[in-house]
């Protein structure tokens, strides 16, 4: 076996692969960015008077930012691979080994690493940062809203933490599952010894960390004042803050493009010998569906971006109406991404759940195929939908009968993963753990977010409900009602695997309880004052919504400290928790056959895979 | 433990075969942000709103024409060509001739170069600027595209080459075999632009 210090012995000094870090990266972003700006001021003439307002200060905010990008990704090492390929000089076993981060220690988390084990840490802990900067934006958002007067916070700051907090949890949730579990259990639960690209998987993580810091940088510049759908013209008129949004989504558009190829490629091409379709987990069908399903939406949603900022900077006419343009546009190409984009982010999630309800119920999924095809409906349907976000803005109103019935097809497929959850519980052997419990939560939490959801897809209660708290609500519903409680369920399921600790039984369930407790209360509140007609977005409202929305506040505050209680589950249990035995669950998936520390590649020897993983007898009749 | 993934000691061709996938779901998003484009262009065609997809003459300028559509087809055949060029040095990787491999892979690294040079010239010498309406709009977004698009081919080509030129295609040539996928869809993504284009 080669070893880091076989590979000192052959090259003593440093190689470029071994100097890059997230430092080196930080640096040189942060230079490449001050350098950048600084040319810009110099060289970029000054706008002629017939110039829109502040496109000079626009080209030189995207241009600085473009630079921190190619900065940072300089710096992490993600350019080595391509310019060694270039020059025929592809990397040796032995930088593969450093790449894959073996005998490294902690240091390899804050390196380019390609070990899919370390990107799916790496993704957990960024996925934790995300929901603790976007769940704080929630908090004050709801502290200010805990009174009519409102007050607590500058409009203008309110604006921005409003859409703020919107991207920063639409990213969190969309990788909460295919980020952390995805990468880090998928391999190991197919029977590979790593994704397909581990340099590509590496960069797919990087770059989220590189869009990062233009959605803070903005926050200093005017912030993000439209909403997280950030719909234009408004978009085009608002501070230099905007920047900062449509670099963010440019670059994690990227990222989820990768990441995208990167799974499928791996499931397609490396499970294990005797792992056909009929015997792959419906995990990995979720996974797949949910990254398959991205890989065409999230380009369009990049060039929504890109013409935003040709719009801002360069003055071109795609959403400008005075020039030609259209805000409709906008909204299709938006929207054209962010419905498929709510599946992106369910169906990882209920396929997780699906994976863990036969393990506590001691009996095989329920009809197999019909989750699959469950899977498959919703994924082909959520492409047909769009138009029904924007049934209120005027946009083709002979396409809003058949856009309606498409958006309620689209329950059937959903239902069949109802029933594949319902007929596994049905007489199972009921272990009653946080994350069979989390079953329940979902079946609850998405039958409300699914009910509510059929009548905004109807157009006349839409035409009533668009644009109310009973919208926020309903999406939260989904988004946080089903997803999360589908992200916080394999946390606790996949934690021994993770870090060979159980996680502690106590606080999941402390957890577990406030967090839906509070969730139920705080969005049932939202409910209510959205069908009384209060308006989202609002800093301020009428007396008449007061108490529904106190009540929706003190819900907030107890999902916090349910969050709360949840992060010190993990960092206590990482450190001190029980050691975990190798199939605490007794599951019978393959990630449950390694030990851990996980060994590098996965398996001493691949698996040969003979039966599905849900052989766990019949129910009690 | 088995360290031969890392090390890449997989067969040749099962990686080729892998590598090739995962360009072809990587084209996918490509396709998907190209036809994105064609969307655009003639969403806004057919609303041409305030009648700005080409604005009349005013007392400050003149009235907009569209290009002709020659350029954007010139383009095209030159990455066409390209194109040609480079199955023709696959051709003789598949044959084990070398010579004709690092022919045919110079002879697309000088035609992307080629393809680059006039792209970059029909944007700078297009007789209008960019807040001249909704056509000229398209007009820049495909343009720019394709640059961005040839400046990609011209590294996979100056890679391409210089990997045949080392010598390292002699016992597999997969790569050769993928980067003829990427000019297939240079010349189609051309095409998409130069189509549009026809119709202004």
């Amino acid at each position: 076996m080669t070893t880091l210090t076989q590979h000192k012995a052959v090259a003593p000094g440093k190689s470029i692969i071994e100097k890059l870090n997230v430092f080196t990266a930080l640096a040189l972003g942060v230079i490449s960015a001050i350098v950048v700006w600084r040319l810009s001021l110099a060289f970029l003439p000054e706008e002629s008077e017939s110039a829109r307002l502040f496109s000079r200060e626009d080209k030189i905010t995207l241009l600085s930012m473009c630079g921190w990008f190619v900065g940072f990704m300089t710096g992490i090492g993600a350019l080595v691979g391509p310019f060694r390929w270039l020059m025929g000089k592809d990397l040796s076993h032995s930088e593969n080994m450093f790449l894959a981060g073996e005998n490294m220690g902690p240091k390899r988390y804050l390196r380019y690493t390609t070990d899919h084990k370390v990107v799916g840490i790496q993704y957990l802990f960024i996925t934790i940062l995300i929901f603790f900067l976007g769940g704080g934006m929630a908090m004050l958002i709801r502290t200010n809203l805990g009174t009519p007067e409102g007050g607590w916070l500058h409009p203008q700051a309110y604006n921005s933490i409003v859409g703020t907090h919107g991207i920063l949890m639409i990213v969190g949730t969309i990788i909460m599952v295919t980020g952390p579990f995805g990468n880090f259990i998928m391999p190991i639960m197919i029977g590979a010894r790593d994704m397909a690209f581990p340099r590509l998987n590496a960069l797919s993580f990087w770059l989220i960390v590189a869009a990062a810091v233009p959605l803070i940088w903005g926050q200093f510049i005017g912030g993000i004042t439209t909403g997280w759908s950030a719909y234009n013209p408004l978009a085009g008129q608002a501070p230099l803050g905007m920047d900062g949004y449509i670099m963010y989504i440019c670059i994690f558009a990227l990222s989820t493009m990768v990441a995208g190829a990167n799974i499928t490629t791996t499931v397609v091409k490396m499970r294990a010998k005797g792992m056909t379709w009929n015997r792959t987990p419906i995990f990995i069908y979720g996974v797949v569906a949910s990254v398959a399903l991205a890989l065409p939406a999230f380009p369009v949603f990049f060039l929504s971006q890109i013409l935003s900022a040709f719009d801002r900077a360069l003055d071109t006419s795609f959403y400008n109406v005075a020039g030609g343009g259209s805000g409709w546009l906008y909204e299709n190409l938006f929207w054209i991404m962010g419905h498929p984009e709510v599946y992106v982010i369910l169906i990882p999630a209920v396929a997780a759940l699906m994976e863990m309800a036969p393990v506590f119920t001691r009996r095989p999924l329920f009809s197999f195929n019909v989750a699959v095809l469950g899977i498959a409906g919703i994924s082909g349907l959520s492409v047909l939908v769009w138009a029904h976000h924007m049934y209120i803005s005027g946009w083709a109103p002979l396409l809003n009968a058949p856009f309606m019935l498409t958006t309620e097809l689209i329950s059937i497929p959903t239902g069949m993963l109802f029933l594949v959850l319902v007929g596994t519980l049905w007489r199972g052997r009921i272990w009653m753990t946080m994350p069979l419990m989390s079953i329940m939560a979902l079946l609850w939490n998405f039958m409300i977010g699914g009910v509510t959801g059929i009548y905004l897809s109807d157009v006349p209660a839409d035409a009533f409900l668009h644009g109310s708290m009973y919208v926020t609500a309903h999406f939260h519903y989904t988004l946080m009602g089903a997803g999360l409680t589908g992200a916080l369920a394999s946390l606790v399921y996949w934690f021994p695997k993770m870090t060979g600790r159980m996680f502690d039984k106590r606080l999941s369930w402390i957890s577990f309880w406030m967090v839906q407790i509070g969730f139920n209360v705080a969005f049932i509140g939202m409910f209510m004052v959205g069908l009384a007609g209060q308006p989202r977005r609002v800093e301020a409202y009428a007396p008449t919504f007061n108490t529904a929305n106190l009540v929706t506040t003190i819900g907030a505050y107890t999902i916090m400290i349910g969050m709360l209680v949840l992060l010190h589950g993990v960092i206590s249990s990482a450190r001190n928790g029980v050691k975990a035995p190798k199939n605490p669950w007794q599951a019978k998936t393959l990630e449950w056959t390694v030990d851990y520390p996980i060994p590098l590649e996965n398996f001493d020897v691949l698996p040969v895979v003979t039966s599905d993983a849900y052989g766990y007898g019949k129910a009690k009749s | 433990m088995s360290v031969e993934t890392h090390a890449h000691h997989e067969h040749p061709d099962v990686v080729g075969s892998r590598n090739r996938l995962g360009v072809i779901l990587l084209l996918v998003a490509d396709i998907a942000f190209a036809l994105s484009m064609v969307f655009v262009y003639f969403y806004l065609r057919g609303q041409n709103v305030n009648d700005m997809w080409l604005p009349a003459a005013t007392a400050d300028r003149p009235a907009i024409e569209p290009l002709s559509a020659g350029p954007g087809w010139t383009a095209t055949a030159i990455v066409a060509l390209g194109l040609l060029a480079h199955m023709y040095g696959l051709k003789g990787a598949r044959s084990q001739n070398q010579t004709q491999l690092k022919l045919g892979s110079l002879v697309a690294l000088v035609v992307s170069v080629v393809a680059m040079v006039y792209q970059y010239n029909t944007i700078a010498t297009a007789p209008f600027t960019f807040s001249d309406g909704a056509y000229v709009s398209c007009f820049y977004m495909f343009a720019i595209m394709n640059l961005v698009h040839i400046l990609l081919t011209v590294f996979i080509s100056l890679g391409n080459w210089n990997r045949a030129r080392l010598g390292l295609y002699v016992e597999n040539f997969w790569h050769v075999d993928i980067v003829r996928i990427w000019w297939i869809w240079m010349v189609v993504s051309s095409l998409l632009g130069a189509f549009s284009l026809s119709y202004p």
